[in-house]
């Protein structure tokens, strides 16, 4: 299995305070992996980085062996790759499909004049991208069908939300996909929806690099579980192997429950 | 839960006309509009309304131009400036300088607007490269800064603007540079030197831009500010160039204003620094917020409200200028604050406007004034 | 170049430093606890100066009053522009801003551009749009000599004035219960009324304290000049505001540093030769020149972590900036290059173009020794200040926000 994403040695500190030390990691294609970790483990600093929100003070990271680390954001969404955030960050005022259309934004290219002038390219674009828009929405039955497309994103329920803003992510086809809690406050019906969701986009072909906070999600979705802490990797492999890890355990219950355990 | 929830709280909502007018496509609107606009100078021609009530609306229709400019960045960007008349100056001063006798220049009308547009162009891309990664409060005092430095240096810059006696006797727009003196007939169509000429100029320009500029918002370029406005974390992680994208919108309003600044310069045949006090960027700043942020039919009506109507009641009262003009500004700063406390969305809000045939819940319309501009929240929780 | 000149330049622009720094503290005191520009904070001060001459003007004194009549009538005078200028701030705080709270940066500053006009044309409707003009009083005009130099006592009296203020204002905030609330508050809105502070009541308070002093300041400029315009507070209102950004906003000793900066660069800039004023240039440079190339790359050094420390390493980042037309730029323009080392060079670039244009301009200076900038340049000194100082340093000469240094 060819790597798609490849962290080499990427180290990040904020202040005295090294958020991500030294992580290296690979995801290869067609695959789910989930970073498990206690809160500011470095999850979320670790996808800043991989989306070039931050730039690593060292190492590198690798898009299909192309070097991404330090790039802008908007050039790392050009390369493939686009994420989700933790505390949602829709365009509230915009509608729906205009959320999932600016998605689209680095795989279009009409320009101001034409776009002005509404060239027919332009117009072709438009109809393409609503109709690949149509196709993103419909992967989420029921949920954005007809008329609530042209609704503000306000307006969305909360695992609604959450939803669009996978829909805007994928509407760029990445090549990776980076999804930083998908599931967070939402009940277990709608978190199990989605899981189904995400397996679904392996089948289609997406290859999904997430982090999740909700074992049974993490359980049920992952080809493989890396967790860390204190900005270290500290356990990799297939869920079992990870869950059972005695560091991971100490981890998350602290040494002397670790101790209890084992 | 959307669409079936929300119906009744509508229907409970609205009273019998709202939901009448809101039935009246839009381009019923437009078409309405755009008559009334064309019009209006016809009832001159029959004397009913009076030439200065023409001039009103020359004036009122290059403010809408301005609007409709200022809108780009503060409606659909969501940056704040305070400084627009500088590049409306921009366009003034360079019309002025290469169609008067002040140098005994005289290019051809086409040329000279040109040339206006791009040099105000060229003035936002200047003064955009250094400020736009500032945060919105600061980049709002830094374009006043801008607008005050531009207005100062127009009254010091004797040899170049006369300074405070400005240019006069700048040239009716002529198509042809040498319109031959033999095509009499001909010729007074190519010279525009008539309230009721300029109007339908005027009018002409503010049709194509409008619709250039609706083009614009619901397209790729234009969703891209809209997310920018919205979330600039979000938006340069969809893969916008945040810059890239800030830098046109100001270039392009800048653009606008100097257009409608060379129409001005024409239709005034006088210029001087009093035009581009700050008062002038507040008061295109007051029509955008009236009409409505991002609203293209909101600012048009903001525009015409706040300059056409004052001026048609003192046309009618016959108040002394001054007296009128201190009412004037208090009544725009009072709507000002008002419009921000209860209404921030303006009088013709845009999406909601468009969106009235599905849904409007009066509890989202008060989620609508939250998130307007609320970008730079942004960074805070990008936590470790 | 003769002392004298020197002297009672110094004199003029630290007296005006003074009157901006008193309108300054509220423009920082309210953007510390709010994160908000008052822009109507300006029209206050006009109001106050416009109360105080009224007041003089309703008592009638004038050049041959008694000087026991002429301090009664001072007095009342600065009471009335304490007093109209705090319900003011308070009426405008209530009314205009409130409802906002919470709304982001540039909704609130909209609401006070709005205030700002309509105070401007309230004060011409109620007071007429010429100048308010008082009589002269003994005590504007006497003068003391100070080395042989004639000085304005009443120039002295603002800088002592203004000076034993902004003592009693940094003692009210460092110390005081109320100044606790107050920095509290600034710090987080939430906790700190979880803590059972009253934050509106604080909030109050600050817009209370900072009107009182632009209400004072109203009434010192009034006095000095003797005369003021209904729109003097726009350009009063942007200095001060240029010093508390030039200070570091939310800053109080920065606001009396930034306004007194700006009172001697604007005074200093229309009142002695460009031979003279381009040694201020030369000092801007050095200063620059140490930043570039000692400053700087010291402080980067300490950000490389400990495994990639090497002294080649160390090297390469000096280079970029103390050989930033070379390294810097080839770095820059290298396809790619370790991220420390491409923030590095982008900055020792920028130090640089800074430093060249600063040599540039002294140069200019010196070729034009003997010219001098026209007074009519002046109020474009302030606004070139405040656009130069957001646009390259926004947290100002000592730092944002008085909250981090307690």
């Amino acid at each position: 299995m060819s790597a798609i994403l490849e962290l080499q040695g990427v180290s990040m500190s904020f202040g005295g305070l090294r958020a991500v030390d030294s992580l290296s990691f690979t995801v290869g294609e067609n695959e789910i992996v989930s970073i498990i970790g206690p809160n500011g483990s470095g999850k979320t600093t670790t996808f800043n980085l991989i989306s070039g929100l931050y730039e690593p003070d060292s190492g590198d990271i690798l898009l299909k062996d192309e070097s991404v680390a330090g790039l802008r954001p908007d050039l790392v969404h050009d390369k493939g790759i686009s994420r989700t955030f933790q505390s949602l960050r829709l365009f509230t005022n915009m509608s729906v499909l205009e959320n999932v259309l600016v998605g689209m934004h680095s795989v279009t290219s009409a320009g101001t004049i034409a776009s002005m002038l509404r060239l027919p390219s332009v117009r072709r674009e438009e109809k393409a991208m609503y109709d690949k828009a149509q196709e993103i929405l419909g992967m989420f039955p029921g949920r954005f069908s007809g008329p609530r497309q042209h609704q503000p994103a306000y307006s969305l329920s909360y695992a609604n939300r959450r939803r669009l803003e996978i829909a805007r992510a994928l509407a760029s086809d990445p090549v990776l996909l980076l999804l930083d809690e998908p599931v967070a406050g939402m009940n277990p019906a709608e978190s199990h929806e989605v899981m189904e969701q995400i397996k679904m986009l392996r089948d289609t072909g997406y290859t999904i690099l997430m982090i999740e906070h909700d074992m049974h999600v993490v359980e049920g979705v992952s080809d493989r579980v890396i967790a860390m802490d204190h900005g270290v990797k500290i356990a990799e492999g297939t869920y079992d192997r990870v869950a059972n890890d005695p560091q991971v355990v100490e981890a998350y219950l602290g040494k002397r429950a670790a101790n209890a355990t084992a | 839960m959307g669409a079936t929830q929300t119906t009744p709280v509508r229907e409970a909502s609205r009273s019998g006309l709202q939901d009448v007018l809101a039935r009246v496509p839009r381009w019923a609107w437009w078409t309405i509009s755009i008559a009334i606009a064309a019009g209006f100078p016809l009832l001159n021609l029959a004397g009913v309304v009076e030439t200065a009530w023409l001039r009103v609306g020359v004036v009122s229709l290059i403010f809408v131009l301005l609007s409709l400019g200022l809108n780009i960045v503060m409606g659909e960007t969501g940056l704040l400036n305070l400084g627009y008349i500088a590049f409306f100056a921009f366009g003034s001063y360079t019309t002025a300088l290469l169609s008067s006798p002040k140098f005994e220049i005289r290019w051809p009308f086409l040329a000279v607007v040109v040339v206006s547009t791009l040099v105000a162009m060229v003035a936002g891309f200047l003064i955009s490269l250094p400020t736009l990664r500032l945060r919105g409060d600061y980049l709002a005092i830094v374009t006043l800064a801008f607008g005050e430095i531009v207005r100062l240096t127009i009254i010091n810059l004797v040899p170049l603007t006369n300074g405070p006696n400005g240019v006069t006797g700048i040239y009716s727009p002529r198509l042809f540079a040498d319109a031959k003196p033999a095509l009499e007939g001909v010729q007074a169509w190519f010279i525009i030197d008539k309230p009721i000429e300029y109007y339908y100029l005027v009018l002409v320009c503010v049709i194509v831009l409008a619709v250039l500029l609706t083009n614009l918002k619901n397209s790729r370029v234009g969703r891209a500010w809209n997310a920018l406005r919205e979330d600039e974390l979000a938006a340069i992680s969809s893969g916008i160039t945040a810059v890239r994208a800030k830098m046109l919108s100001v270039v392009l309003s800048a653009g606008i204003a100097g257009f409608a600044g060379a129409l001005f310069a024409y239709y005034s045949n006088v210029i001087s620094p009093e035009s581009f006090l700050f008062m002038q960027s507040v008061i295109v700043v007051c029509m955008v917020v009236l009409g409505g942020m991002g609203s293209i039919p909101g600012v048009i009506l903001g525009a015409i409200v706040l300059q056409a109507l004052p001026q048609l009641i003192r046309e009618a009262a016959g108040a002394a200028r001054s007296d009128f003009e201190v009412y004037r500004m208090l009544i725009y700063g009072i709507l000002i604050v008002v419009m921000v406390i209860f209404r921030p969305e303006g009088l013709l809000p845009d999406k909601i406007f468009r969106r009235e045939a599905h849904e409007v819940d009066p509890r989202e319309l008060e989620m609508t004034r939250q998130s307007l501009f609320d970008l730079e929240e942004g960074q805070k929780d990008l936590e470790v | 170049m003769s002392f004298d000149h020197i002297m009672s330049v110094t004199i003029g622009g630290l007296t005006v430093g003074m009157i901006y720094a008193l309108i300054a503290l509220g423009y920082t005191m309210v953007y510390g606890v709010l994160k908000f520009i008052n822009f109507a904070h300006g029209e206050v001060f006009t109001v106050g100066g416009y109360v105080a001459a009224f007041t003089l003007l309703a008592l009638g004194i004038d050049q041959n009053s008694p000087w026991t009549l002429v301090a009664g009538a001072v007095a009342l005078a600065l009471l009335a522009a304490v007093l109209v200028p705090m319900a003011l701030g308070f009426v405008i705080e209530r009314i205009a801003y409130r409802p906002l709270r919470g709304r982001s940066r540039i909704i609130p500053l909209l609401s006070a551009i709005g205030v700002s006009i309509v105070l401007q044309q309230l004060i011409i409707i109620i007071f007429g749009p010429k100048p308010v003009t008082i009589p002269t009083l003994a005590i504007s005009s006497a003068a003391v000599s100070f080395f042989g130099v004639n000085i304005r006592v009443l120039a002295l009296v603002i800088i002592a004035v203004s000076a034993a203020l902004m003592i009693g204002l940094t003692y009210l905030v460092k110390s005081t219960r109320i100044g606790k609330a107050m920095r509290a508050t600034s710090q987080d809105m939430e906790a700190a009324e979880m803590m059972g502070i009253d934050t509106n009541r604080t909030i109050a308070f600050t817009f209370l304290v900072g009107s009182a002093l632009a209400g004072i300041g109203g009434l010192l400029v009034v006095m000095y000049y003797g005369s003021l315009k209904y729109d003097a507070g726009f350009l009063y209102g942007l200095k001060a505001f240029t010093s508390a950004v030039l200070g570091g906003i939310g800053n109080i000793p920065g606001a009396v540093v930034g306004a007194i900066v700006l009172g001697m660069t604007e005074t200093y800039g229309v009142s002695v030769d460009l031979g003279f004023l381009a040694w201020f240039v030369v000092a801007g440079l050095a200063l620059g020149l140490y930043v570039q190339m000692v400053k700087a790359p010291q402080r980067r050094l300490a950000h490389i972590a400990d495994e990639r420390r090497t002294a080649e390493y160390e090297r390469s980042i000096m280079n970029v900036y103390r050989l930033a037309p070379y390294h810097g730029i080839k770095t820059l323009l290298a396809e790619r290059t370790d991220a420390l080392l491409s923030v590095s060079a982008a900055h020792g670039v920028r130090l640089m173009a800074g430093n060249v244009f600063l040599a540039v301009v002294a140069a200019v200076m010196f070729a034009n020794a003997s010219m001098r900038i026209d007074t009519r340049w002046q109020p474009v000194i302030a606004f070139a200040v405040l656009m130069v100082i957001l646009m390259f340093r926004p947290s100002g000469i000592l730092g944002e926000a008085v909250t981090e240094k307690v």
